[in-house]
């Protein structure tokens, strides 16, 4: 037996008055967008950068328990690990993951995705709509956004940069921010999808030589092949949410994968997709969410989520093992070291795996 | 004292002995009616009694005792498969009746009991239509492999692992939530108290034996506060049984020191109508009889018998010249019956400084015993004469006993040495070394339970094992800390609020000594994620009020009725002084920090927080009731003798023997608390008999001029015996304790065997060395 109960909650949100009545690809569109950053560039930029919340001076708490409490994602900064997540604790470890250090984060909210576009810079996005910004390989953070007004401070859920200079963040009700600044000042251009119901947007990539995809809830897809200026709404192959995306590493080439163990790939940059099932030993097809993936150093192709699921690919996604940790935890996000060994967080903060996803034991 | 030995017979000693038959009558009447009231007395543990009333965390949680109403009273019965898992369909079946049992016991709160067959226990998932959900097990399971394969499923679906599932699938849970008073199975309009005895009882007989015969694969453990104070009545009934050992063992004691089989009987039932009398008192004043509080019946029959033998050996004594038993017993109660009443005083006085301490059980103790000790006035000091001037004294015990006068004694000469000049100064050294030792290891003495598990009882006692199993298999411990959140009414669940909740979570979990936090913040991460598809990047509170207000809806119990308190519940690995102190420390500082109007953290309920506020009154007790109990014995014995230095041969001794006391507290790991403090009162208000027994005489053989090692020699003819007497009556009085299945009456019975065996020997053996410096012979003579 089995009983829908309610599919969202957040109420008030769905009425965009915004929703612009032009295709956001037509001509006009896109000159009426440029001028809307013209618009916000000489009045609201001042207002828009400005923008801080309240909490601006309760720095997050350093604590020996952060490592081990919810952690969301984990990047590279050159050889440096960094990871983000709950209660705006950033840690970042020097030696493949055995011991973290706390990073000074003028923040308390659940930080949600980390990037970095060199050793040096990065962001990390999260709650109340903030955006952090390092410029020494993640040791102190500056808030670069925050708004609380926005949906009453519904969270930015990935951000992807790509150069210092220009970067994109999504979030929750379709929200799709930008800059040209590295994060100076940040526009928000969420009306250049067209996402009427403005659901949520869950994870942003950008695959080789094509462009930038963006994927959310409901199976909502989008791509950009000038690189975020224009967007095109794709009918995706799912009707369930799209928790994540990541690109294989050839041109065109792209994973997006999201709840109960559903994962599709495309070769041609989301035109077409086909379904990659994966079985579990005995038990009928994988049904424990997926969160979460990354494109190994190596060419190997990790993704993860819930019920410490770990597949990893190394024919660029076409087929993948699984491994179900045995503590079942909730994984989010993952990367490698270079010995590599997997890097995996989520429940229970940093779990050190071997390739397979067996754990190695914490530090 | 020896003052009013030579007295002519006083006013109350011609209106008894004139008037024998009129006084046995009387005690007759007064026996009847309070041995029916005794019979009336029922084994009672009120919570209340046990905790400090007075102190601002108990008024607090009693104050909100209603919106925290479901934290407390529930009993949990972890089934464990002895071999394999627990997807077998035999263990499931098993599982299955005993809820069903579980079920129908009264005073179980039905609608709210939840085992793996309730309905009420889900699962769910997020699908792509929603949610998804349905009862663990299914209505289609048959105990076939596959519906128990999809068993297992739903469970690790249903996040009850480690809450009605162990971690390791090795047994689950029935979780019985209770009622305090249930309607009358006969008249539904009247409500029965709940009777924790007898559901103990019940779980026993109808759960854990009933099954673990019938399925030989699964083991029962039970655990709940209703359990444990069914184990406690238990035991405090199986202390009964010591009281009869008591009686055994002072038989033939008293028997060996008075060679009378008559006088023997009528000590023994002269003091049993003295603790009858007091079971009765306790009665007449709406007082039950405790696990504390039935420490002094025992108390009663010691020191009652230990008068009595003071009685019959004067009697037997006074024989010798007295033409017969009648004027032996009237010259016996000229010389004791001041001295027997300034002693009894000293040991009410002891009693009564327990009152200063803001514990039920302990004042009902200290009154208790107030009243015993003035029963004894009556049955040992004037109604064991006058009995005894009718049945008399063996000739045969008179006999020895003049025999004993005359004879020279080698042990007691031996003894008298510890007047020696060159022994006292060795003597004194010694106990000063013995007094620092004790001081400075006495220093490691701890405030409150120490122990692992319900502190009440053995550490291997079943009830503990069960407990120790149950946390070491599921994700929980059993010593909690409660802090409530106060806010308007309508208030629990705003952002600010919520966040507030979560910031003192967090900083609870940074605390060492704390394992993990629960409140309505974590339900609500949990169902915002679940409203959000699961996913881990919702996982924390939201500013939109509507999502919060919706994910709370399935908090219950962790908000009350009208959303304006809610419990934070902090869980911590232990309840050791230390760790309870830093926890409340830190979420005392936390409120302080972020009490404001309309949001107010107050402190504290849960067994760990009522454990924190006791552990303050005890600790700030201590030092008070110390200093009052010893001026109070102080005072007496500067009455009694009119001598400061007389007073000081008398205390120092105490002294020593409360810091020896400690430092063996500190040893055998046993903290100061509820059970301990009395302890102290009790054995220095106790202890000092001995100090006023032996000096009285003492003092009455320097006046004749003997010198003081000799004047020792004959102290110690004439009453050595009887005090030695007296500390090993009281010693096994309440040594039998040590055996009690209730750990605090064990560490009781320990601490006041050590206390009255070394108060004797420090009466004994140091009273005279300090004599040896304080007293001056010539002065005394000169004064007398």
């Amino acid at each position: 037996m089995s009983e829908p109960v309610m599919r969202r909650t957040q109420t008030g949100h769905v009425a965009r008055l915004l929703t612009p009545v032009f295709s956001v690809h037509s001509p006009l569109a896109k000159a009426l967008s440029l001028c809307s950053v013209l618009s916000i560039l000489a009045f609201g930029a001042v207002p828009v950068s400005a923008q801080t919340t309240s909490d601006t001076a309760n720095y997050s708490i350093e604590s020996a328990k952060a490592v081990h409490s919810l952690l969301l994602d984990v990047a590279l900064a050159g050889k440096r690990l960094v990871a983000v997540g709950d209660r705006g604790h950033i840690l970042y470890s020097d030696d493949q993951g055995a011991n973290w250090t706390q990073a000074k984060v003028p923040t308390r909210q659940l930080l949600t995705a980390v990037y970095f576009v060199d050793a040096q810079h990065g962001w990390a996005v999260g709650h109340d709509a903030q955006i952090l910004a390092t410029s020494d390989a993640g040791e102190t953070w500056t808030q670069q956004f925050s708004d609380l007004e926005r949906e009453e401070g519904a969270p930015f859920l990935d951000v992807w940069f790509k150069d210092r200079n220009t970067g994109f963040v999504v979030g929750a009700y379709g929200a799709l921010f930008t800059t040209e600044d590295g994060g100076q000042t940040w526009e928000d251009v969420s009306d250049r999808l067209d996402s009427e119901d403005g659901y949520h947007l869950n994870a942003i990539v950008g695959v080789e030589g094509s462009g930038l995809y963006a994927v959310g809830e409901l199976g909502g897809m989008f791509r950009s092949a000038d690189w975020g200026l224009t967007w095109e709404t794709i009918q995706g192959p799912y009707e369930g949410s799209l928790f994540g995306a990541v690109a294989t590493g050839e041109p065109g080439g792209l994973l997006v994968y999201g709840l109960r163990g559903h994962l599709f790939r495309s070769s041609d940059f989301g035109d077409t997709w086909e379904q990659i099932e994966i079985q579990t030993p005995g038990n009928g097809p994988l049904e424990f969410g997926l969160a979460d993936g990354n494109l190994l150093a190596n060419g190997t192709i990790v993704v993860v989520g819930h019920g410490g699921t770990v597949l990893s690919s190394t024919d660029k996604g076409q087929t993948f093992s699984l491994d179900n940790r045995s503590d079942r935890i909730s994984l989010a996000g993952v990367t490698a070291t270079d010995n590599g060994n997997l890097i995996l967080v989520g429940q229970g903060g940093v779990h050190l795996a071997s390739l397979s996803g067996a754990d190695l034991g914490q530090q | 004292m020896s003052k009013h030995q030579q007295q002519p017979a006083s006013f109350l000693e011609r209106l008894i002995f004139n008037n024998r038959p009129a006084v046995i009558l009387l005690c007759l009447l007064i026996s009847v009616f309070l041995f029916y009231q005794a019979s009336q007395v029922r084994p009672q543990t009120s919570f209340e009694k046990m905790i400090p009333l007075g102190h601002p965390y108990i008024q607090k949680m009693l104050e909100h005792r209603n919106d925290l109403a479901n934290l407390g009273n529930t009993v949990r019965i972890s089934v464990e498969a002895v071999e394999g898992d627990i997807f077998t369909k035999e263990y499931m079946e098993t599982l299955r009746q005993i809820s069903d049992e579980a079920f129908y016991i009264s005073g179980v709160d039905r609608s709210g009991l939840k085992s793996l067959w309730s309905p009420s226990v889900r699962w769910t998932e997020v699908t792509e239509e929603g949610f998804a959900g349905g009862e663990v097990i299914p209505q289609t399971y048959d105990g076939s492999a596959e519906s128990l394969e999809e068993l297992r499923n739903n469970v690790l679906k249903s996040g009850q692992v480690g809450r009605l599932v162990a971690n390791n699938f090795k047994s689950s849970i029935v979780d019985i939530p209770l009622l305090e008073a249930y309607p009358d199975p006969n008249d539904q309009g009247t409500l029965i108290p709940l009777d924790y005895q007898q559901f103990s009882h019940q779980l026993e007989e109808k759960i854990r034996e009933k099954y673990q015969a019938q399925n030989p694969n699964v083991k029962v453990h039970i655990i709940g506060f209703a359990k444990k104070v069914g184990d406690l009545i238990d035991g405090l009934i199986g202390v009964a049984l010591f009281f009869a050992v008591a009686i055994g063992i002072t038989f033939v004691l008293l028997l060996w020191f008075t060679h009378c089989v008559k006088s023997t009987l009528a000590v023994l039932v002269a003091t049993l109508i003295a603790v009858g009398w007091q079971l009765g008192m306790l009665n007449v004043l709406g007082f039950g009889l405790d696990p504390y509080s039935m420490l002094v019946p025992f108390l009663v029959f010691a020191i009652g018998i230990s008068h009595g033998v003071q009685k019959i050996n004067g009697i037997a004594m006074a024989s010798g010249d007295a033409p017969d038993a009648l004027a032996a017993a009237r010259m016996a109660f000229r010389q004791l019956f001041i001295p027997g009443l300034v002693a009894l005083l000293s040991d009410a006085v002891g009693f009564v400084t327990l009152l200063l301490i803001d514990i039920g059980v302990i004042r009902e103790l200290a009154i208790g015993a107030s009243v015993g000790v003035a029963v004894i006035i009556l049955t040992n000091l004037i109604l064991l004469p006058v009995i005894i001037s009718y049945i008399g004294i063996s000739q045969k015990a008179v006999k020895i006993s003049r025999e004993e006068a005359a004879r020279e004694h080698p042990f007691w000469r031996f003894l008298s040495k510890c007047a020696h000049p060159m022994v006292a100064p060795i003597s004194v050294v010694v106990a000063v070394v013995a007094l620092a030792g004790g001081v400075w290891y006495g220093q490691n003495l701890k405030i409150g339970d120490l122990d692992q598990g319900a502190p009440e009882l053995h550490p291997d006692s079943r009830y503990n094992l069960d407990n120790d199993f149950v946390i070491r298999n599921y994700s929980t411990s059993s010593d909690v800390l409660v802090i409530m959140v106060k806010t308007a009414t309508e208030g629990c669940s705003t952002y600010p609020t919520l966040s507030a909740m979560d910031e003192l979570m967090w900083r609870m979990e940074n605390t060492e000594g704390v394992q993990s936090t629960i409140s309505m913040v974590t339900v609500s991460k949990q169902v915002i994620k679940g409203m959000n598809e699961g996913n881990l990047k919702w996982e924390t509170l939201s500013r939109n009020q509507d999502v919060l207000n919706n994910s709370i809806a399935r908090a219950d119990g962790l908000y009350n009725a009208d959303c304006s308190v809610a419990p934070v519940l902090v869980f911590l690995n232990d309840h050791k002084a230390e760790t309870l102190e830093r926890t409340v420390a830190v979420a005392e500082a936390f409120a302080k920090e972020h009490n404001r109007e309309g949001l107010e953290f107050v402190l504290a309920a849960g067994n760990a927080g009522i454990e924190a506020a006791t552990n303050e009154v005890i600790a700030a007790s201590e030092t008070t009731m110390l200093i009052a109990v010893y001026a109070a014995v102080s005072i007496m014995c500067l009455l009694t003798f009119r001598s400061l230095a007389a007073t000081l041969c008398v205390i120092l001794p105490l002294v020593l023997t409360s810091v020896l006391g400690n430092a063996l507290m500190a040893f055998m790991g046993i903290g100061v608390k509820v059970a301990t403090l009395p302890v102290i009162a009790l054995g220095v208000g106790i202890g000092v008999d001995y100090g006023i027994y032996i000096y009285s005489r003492l003092e009455t053989y320097l006046r004749q001029g003997l010198s003081l090692q000799d004047a020792y020699y004959e102290t110690l003819k004439s009453t050595g015996k009887a005090v030695l007497f007296t500390g090993v009556c009281l010693a096994i009085g309440v040594a039998t304790w040590i055996f009690s299945a209730i750990k605090f009456q064990a560490d009781m019975g320990l601490m006041l065997t050590f206390m009255f065996l070394w108060n004797m020997i420090g009466a004994i053996w140091l009273l005279p060395a300090l004599a040896r410096f304080l007293i001056n012979p010539e002065k005394l003579r000169a004064k007398g």
